[in-house]
């Protein structure tokens, strides 16, 4: 076998972190680790005289940040494939890079063989992530699938208690008026949670309320 | 020679790996035990003696209580704090004063470690 090594950069301001990936990635015979940067103008200077064949970047960088650099990366280079590495397992952080332009999105606490498993499918193209990051995922696509069509971010929506309950009596076929007697509040003030209520969720009426929470099991059971 | 014990509390594990290997690649040192838990570091050194700990709180905290504990139980003990992006560590010992460095290196991490075998 006599394939060439897969020419990886690192760019980290944590300078422990950097010296052992260099050595560990290293050791990997398919591997080479042709440069490293502390920062990201540097990352950004070396990678454009290198050009490595996967970038892992570190998010949090002096400063250019991880972000910034995908970024710039992704437009100038976009053979280049970028891998973030993230401190933090947050959604909205992981969407910012893969929106920016990265193909991988690795948590520091991940193993060094989740790492390295990584890097070489990002290099096949294909992804890899872990299994409570691919929820997260799958949930913020599917949130924006919803915008996208005009529906409803549902599960982001919050009711209160309240509320909850006036469309329990709404479902039960009651009118204001029997809502806010067995509630023990003033017709108005149903009206103004259901207002609240289409306001929040969006939607036109009460039988479009009833049919929402029905779906979403938001219902009591009788 | 007896090597080096070291034993290690660090987290996130991608440093912690980093960390280990850096020892095991010393022919002087050997890493003598990994736990995560603060409480399992007291623990483990009643029953593993280590002449130092290397340990990543989870906050930039220099001067965890841990410390304190764990100097009175082991008096020769080699205390290094990274803080969890490495820009800082922090060597206690009992009978010194507190040393801070800044954006320690990997030789930084051995040159304190290997300055133990002297005392």
């Amino acid at each position: 076998m006599n394939k060439t090594p897969l020419r990886i950069f690192i760019a980290d301001d944590n300078a422990l972190l950097l010296e052992g990936l260099e050595t560990m990635l290293g050791d990997q015979v398919d591997f080479i680790v042709i440069g490293t940067a502390p920062n990201g103008s540097k990352a950004l200077e070396q990678i454009k005289k290198l050009q490595p064949e996967v970038a892992l970047i570190d998010v949090g960088m002096p400063n250019k940040d991880g972000l910034e650099v995908t970024q710039i990366l992704h437009q100038e280079f976009p053979q280049i494939k970028v891998i973030i590495l993230g401190l933090i397992d947050l959604t909205d952080e992981i969407m910012a890079c893969i929106e920016a332009g990265a193909s991988g999105y690795v948590l520091k606490e991940a193993s060094f063989e989740h790492l390295v498993q990584t890097i070489r499918l990002v290099h096949q193209n294909e992804a890899f992530c872990s299994p409570r990051m691919a929820a997260s995922l799958f949930s913020r696509i599917a949130e924006l699938t919803g915008e996208a069509k005009g529906q409803l971010p549902s599960e982001s929506v919050k009711l209160t208690v309240r509320e909850l309950d006036v469309i329990n009596l709404i479902a039960e076929g009651l009118s204001n008026k029997e809502i806010a007697k067995r509630l023990f509040i003033e017709t108005q003030t149903v009206k103004n949670h259901i207002h609240n209520i289409l306001d929040k969720l969006q939607l036109h009426n009460r039988f479009e309320t009833v049919h929402y929470a029905r779906e979403r099991n938001l219902l009591k059971k009788k | 020679m007896p090597k080096i014990n070291v034993m290690l509390s660090s987290r996130p594990k991608l440093l912690s790996e980093v960390i280990r290997n850096l020892i095991e690649r010393q022919p002087d040192m050997k890493v003598a035990g990994e736990v995560i838990d603060p409480i399992e570091l007291i623990l483990a050194l009643r029953i593993t003696p280590a002449d130092v700990v290397i340990i990543t709180p989870l906050k930039a905290n220099g001067d965890p209580r841990i410390c304190g504990q764990l100097l009175r139980e082991h008096p020769r003990l080699k205390v290094l704090i990274l803080t969890p992006e490495s820009e800082m560590v922090y060597v206690y010992q009992s009978g010194f004063d507190r040393i801070r460095i800044e954006k320690p290196s990997e030789q930084t991490i051995l040159d304190i470690i290997m300055n133990t075998k002297e005392q």
